[in-house]
């Protein structure tokens, strides 16, 4: 799992993003991208002095502007168990999928392989 | 019995090949380490992945601030960090036996304190640079200390 694939999966959850500069922005996370640019919402940002502090009701934050990205410790835990649950439906989508007729090219590619 | 078996296997797969670069690092996923940031603060706890940038995430990590005066703080409540690789200085796995030795020659004081000293610390970087970076550019240097060296 890269560390970009964790960030996408912590969406909605709050995190504290600390900016190069020493600025904090605290807030849900609503998207990011590959880039590690970001989107927050309810977000509450801190100047680098940590003096002053400014409720933001959503916060755009380009990535090359992050020194780091820090979250509560329990949240791998409820990723974990996600994650858990896709395993458990990923065979029954397959299944649906081999029924349908819109399936996936590789996969009837592997199926001539075994007929021959 | 038997996971120690495996892991060895996989020690010697990781062993049979020389990774070069950020590959490097595969070594050092599921250990402590250890890892200095350009700001100067560094961050202790498990590496749990990376990329190709360098990009870290560091389980249960806390931060520790060295300070001047065999002093440092220690944040108390363990983080998820995902540290941005530009940031990183170095890294380094520890050894979960002797990592406390140095730090009982140290004197722990408050993270809080030790944060508002480091700040302080850095702000008068800043502001030395920013006054520095004025006069050169009067003379005709073009210096971009605050946007390129310092974060």
């Amino acid at each position: 799992m890269l560390p970009l694939y964790l960030l996408t999966s912590v969406k909605t959850q709050p995190i504290l993003v600390e900016l190069k500069s020493g600025e904090t922005v605290n807030g849900l996370l609503e998207n990011c991208d590959s880039w590690m640019n970001l989107t927050l919402n309810d977000a509450v940002t801190v100047d680098l002095h940590g003096k002053r502090f400014e409720k933001v009701p959503e916060v755009y934050v380009r990535g090359n502007q992050i020194k780091y990205v820090r979250m509560s410790n329990d949240i791998i835990d409820k990723f974990k168990e996600q994650n858990r649950g896709q395993n458990r439906q990923r065979p029954m989508q397959k299944r649906q999928q081999r029924n349908g007729r819109d399936r996936d090219p590789r996969e009837r590619r592997n199926g001539n392989q075994r007929i021959k | 019995m038997s996971s120690g078996s495996s892991s060895n296997l996989e020690d010697l797969y990781l062993q049979s090949y020389s990774f070069t670069t950020t590959a490097a690092i595969i070594g050092s996923v599921d250990r402590k380490v250890f890892v200095l940031l350009r700001d100067g603060r560094s961050v202790i706890g498990v590496l749990r992945t990376f990329d190709q940038f360098a990009n870290l995430v560091i389980h249960d990590g806390v931060e520790r601030i060295y300070l001047d005066g065999s002093r440092y703080g220690e944040s108390t409540e363990p983080q998820i960090f995902l540290i941005r690789g530009e940031n990183v200085v170095m890294m380094g796995e520890l050894d979960i036996d002797k990592e406390d030795e140095p730090l009982e020659k140290l004197t722990r004081i408050d993270y809080g304190a030790a944060f508002g000293e480091w700040k302080k610390a850095q702000t008068e970087i800043v502001e030395r640079h920013t006054i520095e970076d004025k006069q050169l550019r009067s003379k005709g240097h073009l210096t971009s200390f605050l946007t390129d060296e310092f974060y």
